[in-house]
């Protein structure tokens, strides 16, 4: 072995040691767990037929007779409401807020959500949908709308949460929209105007195509944290009422935790791995083969 | 001057040697008021200092069999669910203390939930009942209310309340982790299914789609259709609106005393007929991991034996478990809990017994019945699924 290269495997060698242990060695041994039954004899995909037909996962009967539906499809609406919802307040406010004299200013009391802990925010979430305490039922009021608490009924405790993260998230999607208009040159658009675009064709031909990049980061990691929500369920309903806005991570938590079951935690973990792994990946491929 | 190097030597090894133990507990506000003149006395009596750590008992399920496996522990004296220290227990994590107190000493079948046999794993601290229904006597008096005998009379009294003006409803519901409804659905169980049936539950001996237990679900879903039950609230939320006059009655454990204004105001009745009530002790053990096993030892002793909970009945809202304990320790309004119960059996929480995936799966159910009567068939499915088997 050259100099060089012992250099070389001088400094990557820690990296890799705390890769393997704290990384590699964790997902190997959460994969085969899955594997296992709680004596630690291989059970083939036991598990995972387990837990995919159980009611906390996938509960068809929701669909008639309302929430809960189980988690995964829980998981899968809050993607469907919460990904576009954010994308598009995000691209809203940092187009119309570009050019505004303190615009800045409206942008970082949007991103305030961001900064704070997502856990502080379950606890905000709870209050703002509180009947007695909270914001949403205090200007529902001033319409005679009867209230009540949005987060104890199981039609409505799930979309509360989601709204509420919308609250917490857009100002994700706000920040770095900025950033990326600000790296479109100036004279695409003054061509535009010169050739008579209106303001809408300069927004959908040339603002939101030369964004791309921009959108694929902010999809990639709004459904990340969209399928490994936790801590605002967790703090603000427990997943309840009777599991209506229960979601994938804290059901492998629960698997975990309360029922001490970590092979069907672990079957639970390996899914939605695969899901952050299938969405990173395709996604972080698009921006590979976008041609701008 | 070696002498000073000397006195400076022995200072520093004194400091360094100083015992300070740590116990971890769920009293927080009011309630930690309440135990930490029984810390200061432990202190006062021995030169141990002691250390008060705040940890619910939800999160210390997480945490402590993490910190076990790498042997380690994040207090010397803690507080727990009895289900918790009987597995661990068994698993090897925590010091026996069949030989560090006297179980003839306790009230008979307190000690029960912590022992595994013959070995004793946990000792019972003092502990709350949970009566049934308070109320104001001031809001009953200007109302004129009386405390029902029958069902029936419960029902045309929560009516009455129903109807006076201002009245969110007749009585206010708990909310927050979930302990609150299901400490009012336990009293339903045992009074209409008697107190056999709370133990055959924790047992696994009567399944939860039983008559028995559709009967009681049935009296507590009428309520509930009827609206006498509040929308679910965080559970010391609710408690101040129900002392304003929001609501009119409020179930809840006997430390209610202890976070009232004026404890001689309040009244309380069980349902009528009930043959049982709830007596939550407050369970305690030693973990395997402490660095100072003895003292510890000598802190749980002291804590659960008569001096200890005789400083802690004091502050009120507390039954002591350790016998030979004078009346006279209790303020008045413990006397008034500590008559309901006479004649009655006193049985374990349901849930706490019970632990695992049971309880948040009960807690979690609960909260659906309260805004959902209708889904009862639902409810008592789940509950069915989640239950423990016969042991």
């Amino acid at each position: 072995m050259n100099t060089k290269n012992r250099y070389v495997l001088f400094f990557v060698l820690p990296a890799v040691v705390l890769l393997l242990v704290f990384v590699v060695y964790p997902v190997v041994k959460t994969v085969l767990l899955s594997f296992l039954d709680s004596e630690g004899r291989f059970v083939a995909i036991r598990n995972y037929v387990s837990v995919l037909r159980s009611r906390e996962i996938f509960d068809a009967r929701g669909f008639s007779r309302g929430f809960p539906l189980g988690a995964l499809v829980h998981n899968l609406l809050w993607i469907a409401i919460h990904l576009p919802t954010t994308m598009i307040l995000g691209l809203s406010l940092s187009v119309l807020l570009k050019n505004v004299k303190g615009g800045s200013v409206i942008k970082s009391i949007v991103f305030l959500g961001m900064v704070m802990p997502m856990i502080v925010g379950g606890v905000m979430i709870s209050f703002i949908f509180d009947r007695n305490l909270g914001v949403v039922n205090g200007f529902l009021g001033l319409f005679g709308i009867q209230t009540k608490t949005w987060t104890a009924h199981p039609d409505s405790a799930l979309l509360s949460l989601i709204f509420g993260s919308v609250w917490l998230w857009t100002g994700f999607s706000v920040i770095l929209y900025s950033a990326g208009l600000e790296t479109i040159p100036r004279d695409y658009y003054e061509a535009a105007q010169l050739d008579g675009a209106n303001p809408w064709k300069i927004f959908t031909k040339i603002t939101v195509p030369l964004l791309r990049p921009v959108t694929v980061v902010v999809i990639t990691m709004t459904l990340l944290w969209e399928l490994k929500v936790f801590d605002i369920v967790y703090v603000a309903t427990m997943g309840g009422p009777g599991g209506a806005s229960n979601v994938l991570a804290l059901q492998m938590y629960i698997y975990a935790f309360r029922a001490i079951d970590f092979n069907r935690s672990a079957v639970v973990a390996v899914i939605l791995t695969l899901s952050t792994l299938g969405v990173g990946l395709s996604l972080l491929r698009s921006v590979k083969d976008d041609p701008t | 001057m070696s002498r000073w190097i000397v006195l400076s030597l022995v200072l520093i090894s004194a400091v360094l040697s100083a015992v300070t133990l740590t116990i971890i507990g769920p009293w927080a506000g009011a309630e930690m008021e309440g135990f930490m003149p029984v810390i200061r006395e432990f202190e006062r009596q021995t030169g141990i200092k002691v250390e008060y750590k705040i940890y619910r008992a939800e999160d210390l399920a997480n945490l402590l069999p993490a910190q076990f496996v790498a042997r380690r522990t994040p207090g010397d004296v803690i507080f727990m669910w009895a289900s918790f220290i009987r597995e661990y227990g068994q698993k090897g994590h925590i010091i026996p203390l069949t030989n560090v107190i006297d179980q003839a000493k306790y009230l008979p079948g307190s000690l029960d939930a912590v022992m595994v046999g013959k070995e004793l794993y946990g000792v019972a601290y003092t502990g709350k009942v949970k009566p049934g229904f308070w109320y104001r006597k001031s809001f009953f008096e200007k109302h004129g209310l009386q405390p029902p005998k029958t069902w029936e009379e419960f029902v045309a009294l929560l009516e009455k309340i129903k109807n006076i003006p201002g009245i969110k409803a007749p009585i206010a519901s708990g909310d927050g982790v979930g302990w609150p409804l299901s400490d009012v659905t336990e009293h339903f169980l045992i009074t209409f299914g008697g107190p056999e049936l709370q133990l055959d539950l924790i047992e696994g001996n009567t399944r939860w789609d039983s008559y028995a237990v559709k009967n009681a679900f049935d009296k507590l879903t009428f309520l509930l259709n009827k609206k006498y039950f509040g929308e679910p609230t965080e559970w010391t939320l609710v408690l101040k609106q129900w002392w304003n006059g929001d609501y009119g009655l409020y179930f809840m454990g006997s430390w209610i005393t202890g976070m009232v204004d004026n404890s001689s105001d309040l009244g309380v009745f069980s349902l009528p007929g009930a043959r049982g009530v709830v007596f939550g002790a407050d369970y305690a053990f030693v973990p395997k991991y402490t660095q100072y096993p003895e003292e510890a030892k000598k802190l749980i002793a002291w804590l659960s034996g008569p001096q200890g909970q005789a400083v802690q009945v004091k502050q009120g809202g507390h039954i002591a478990t350790a016998v030979g304990i004078d009346l006279s320790n209790y303020p008045a309004v413990d006397r008034e809990v500590a008559k309901i119960i006479q004649g009655v059996t006193a049985l374990p929480d349901l849930d706490d017994s019970i632990g695992g995936e049971f309880q948040p799966a009960f807690w979690d159910q609960l909260k659906l019945l309260w805004v959902q009567p209708n889904r009862l068939n639902d409810v008592i499915e789940i509950l069915q699924q989640k239950a423990p088997k016969k042991r």
